[in-house]
């Protein structure tokens, strides 16, 4: 084969969305070497899965934000990560201030912390637990849920609704026609929706008349001159933003580090005897196994050329940042989790203009989390009685995590 | 053009043009970083010395009271001098001084060891636990030795000297020539393993393990925090290998006549007793204690006895971060 000769891809058309949930390592190991920028028939579109490729495309001025199709059908819009101008710029500026590390500095201890030790207790004399629903998740989902002002929304509630909508969010299969390719894989994530609805709308009437300090309550009023609020319609795919990716992904970044410490018996004694190496740890397990894998994507406002690829104007590229992590030609060993390997930067909160608006919050929510757990259980194990089980292509963790402890 | 980056005491050569924190990543020092791109302020540091120009660093990330006070984004920050940035927490130690003291009092209190008492013209600040560096006469060598004082004892120090046979600060000097009146160079105080600060000190329980003269710095630390907080339960072990290698019996006795949640407990590993236990200090605090959360623990000895005790400590649940560890060498024994 010449340079000039275009790679045979077609060992693509048979990657199919099941494989690609299951592990998508394999496939995307293999577009990393042949074509870091390719068409992918079963999702219908162009995928970047170099960290080279994927950080090119996020922060090139030739692309915008642009949501994935299953994604956009489930959120509508405008959702706050598939707009661009002026829009955009009144999203980021809504949410935004709730997330500075200034603001968050202030109160995340007070936040974090008593959930943490509240869900903690339930458990801690057990000597057994199953860490991702009894602990990763409440804590994530908590913690987002009370600062959104969803008090009164119990965190089952709160895990159930983003495990809908991921599911809804990554049924990304399409026919060669363009079309959804399982039509029927969107209804969870209609009936969560409608669920949502029934008990967010009538908080936002609350809200519209008695703002609190709740983010959703900021969210309507702040920038509004007095007396209007944003449009409920306006916000809500933003809401759905944070009901998915921002309750769910903290959980499987910290379930995802446990994991991995759990392959390093020796790294993982070296965190929990000195916490000041939790934040590290946090870092390696989120580009060891990035929560969002392959959840973004970007569109070429021109014709233009991407890793020898020609592409027309108009043309979305999903970034698979979950791929991009695990690049070799960046990281030496990718898919072994290692505490102490080159600090490099990683993608896994993706770049440009669309970079997450979470990482502090998301960061620190998990690191107090590691912090209450490795200091109540501190002679934690994994309970090698049972496996361990990555599931998901558009967001990513362990589905379960079990261990023990002496009690 | 380049310039000095000194992070925790080391130094990182960042070029004119290279953030601190690539600077930092790229000489394999992790610093918590996440958006690279000045909008998270994950990796906001304190600039204790030299300048740096902020560049690109947004003022919603960092406000213009955080620049005033000395912060800045390691993602975005460049050097314009050698720059010095701040470690986790600004703690006050005490200062360290080079010291000449005079030998008050050579004894010999156990097998292969020796108590001495160093008389200093000036009151020595340092918190109990901590250690002192000697100046071996003649050889230039410097050998540590833990103080077994408490902070207000701070003209005579205490130390606990165990012979290591052919060793040139022990068998050359401390067990050989070593006579009252000497005068003695060293070094000090060093060392983190101590209490932490009486306001931060909530008089909960303790458990300490001493390894032969690994007992020096338990015996200032336990008496300091008894002294705060008389009633609190403090078990100190003290692990070695037979009865002849046992001292300050007496003084731990008179120590637990004052205070009833005291407890001393002997641990003898290598022969069997009717009067003391038997088996590894580690081991007998697994037997003791059955749940350990809410405790401190104090671990100095050598490295097997120290990785045993944070093993064991772990085991009944102590909180990693109030477990403290001096692990100890035997540098004499290198010659």
């Amino acid at each position: 084969m010449t340079t000039t000769e275009k790679p045979d891809l077609s060992w693509l058309d048979d990657v199919t969305m099941t494989e690609l949930e299951r592990n998508p390592y394999r496939t995307y190991e293999r577009l990393r070497a042949e074509a870091p920028l390719a068409f992918v028939p079963v999702l219908g579109s162009y995928v970047a899965s170099t960290a080279e490729v994927c950080r090119e495309v996020a922060t090139s001025p030739d692309f915008e934000g642009v949501i994935t199709p299953a994604g956009g059908r489930t959120f509508g819009h405008p959702a706050i990560i598939g707009v661009n101008g002026d829009i955009h710029a009144d999203l980021r500026s809504m949410v935004e201030p709730a997330l500075q590390p200034v603001e968050v500095d202030r109160w995340i201890d007070d936040l974090v912390r008593p959930i943490a030790r509240r869900y903690l207790e339930q458990f801690e004399n057990d000597g057994r637990a199953e860490l991702v629903s009894q602990y990763c998740e409440p804590v994530s989902v908590r913690s987002l849920g009370d600062l959104l002002g969803l008090q009164s929304v119990d965190s089952d509630k709160l895990r159930d609704w983003f495990a809908k909508l991921n599911r809804s969010f990554t049924n990304a299969a399409m026919t060669e026609e363009g079309e959804f390719a399982n039509p029927e894989g969107f209804r969870e994530g209609d009936e969560a929706k409608a669920e949502i609805r029934a008990i967010v709308d009538p908080l936002i009437d609350k809200w519209i008349e008695e703002p609190d300090d709740s983010a959703i309550s900021h969210w309507l009023h702040d920038g509004m001159p007095p007396g209007q609020t944003r449009d409920r319609e306006y916000i809500y795919p933003t809401i759905y933003v944070y009901l998915l990716g921002a309750m769910q992904e903290p959980g499987h970044g910290m379930a995802s580090t446990l994991v991995g410490l759990f392959s390093r018996p020796e790294q993982f004694e070296q965190v929990v005897d000195d916490p000041v190496l939790i934040p590290r740890a946090i870092s390696e397990g989120m580009r060891w196994t990035s929560p969002i894998w392959s959840a973004t994507a970007r569109i070429s406002t021109k014709d233009v050329t991407v890793a020898g690829v020609d592409i027309p104007a108009g043309t979305p590229v999903m970034l698979s940042y979950g791929s991009a992590n695990h690049d070799s030609g960046v990281y030496e060993a990718p898919s072994t989790y290692d505490l102490h390997r080159p600090p490099l930067p990683h993608l896994a909160f993706g770049a440009g203009s669309h970079a997450c608006a979470g990482i502090y919050f998301a960061n620190h929510v998990m690191r107090i989390a590691l912090e209450e757990l490795f200091e109540a259980i501190p002679n934690l194990e994994r309970d090698t009685g049972e496996g361990v089980e990555f599931w998901g292509w558009g967001f990513r963790g362990p589905t379960s995590l079990h261990v023990t402890w002496e009690v | 053009m380049g310039f000095a980056v000194t992070v925790g005491g080391r130094r990182v050569d960042c070029a004119a043009d290279q953030s601190l924190l690539d600077a930092c990543l790229r000489a394999g020092l992790w610093m918590p970083n996440s958006c690279n791109q000045g909008t998270c302020g994950t990796c906001k540091l304190k600039v204790v010395g030299g300048e740096v120009d902020h560049r690109d660093s947004p003022f919603d990330t960092l406000t213009a009271e955080e620049r005033a006070a000395g912060l800045a984004l390691a993602c975005q920050a460049r050097p314009v001098s050698d720059v010095e940035v701040g470690g986790a927490g600004d703690r006050s130690t005490h200062p360290l001084r080079d010291l000449t003291a005079t030998v008050l009092e050579v004894a010999d209190i156990a097998r292969d060891t020796r108590r001495v008492l160093l008389g200093l013209p000036e009151p020595l600040a340092f918190s109990a636990g901590q250690y002192v560096e000697l100046v071996v006469p003649g050889s230039g060598a410097r050998r540590q030795y833990s103080l077994a004082n408490t902070a207000d004892e701070d003209k005579v120090l205490e130390l606990h000297v165990r012979r290591v046979p052919g060793g040139v600060a022990t068998d050359g000097w401390l067990f050989d020539g070593l006579a009252v009146g000497d005068v003695v160079a060293a070094t000090g105080p060093l060392g983190d393993f101590h209490l932490p600060p009486e306001s931060d000190d909530d008089g909960g329980p303790m458990v300490l393990v001493g390894g032969g003269t690994g007992l020096a710095p338990l015996v200032g630390i336990a008496r300091t925090a008894l002294a705060r907080h008389p009633a609190r339960e403090v078990v100190l072990y003290h692990g070695v290998r037979g009865a002849a290698d046992l001292y300050d019996g007496d003084r731990f006795a008179e120590l637990a006549e004052q205070h009833p949640n005291f407890r001393f407990v002997p641990v003898l590993s290598d022969e069997p007793s009717s009067e003391h236990r038997s088996g590894f200090p580690t081991d007998a605090f697994v037997d003791d204690v059955p749940s350990a959360r809410g405790w401190s623990g104090w671990l100095c000895g050598p490295p097997a006895m120290v990785e045993a005790g944070v093993k064991a400590f772990k085991r009944r649940r102590m909180a990693p971060r109030h477990i403290h560890r001096e692990k100890f060498t035997p540098a004499d024994a290198l010659g």
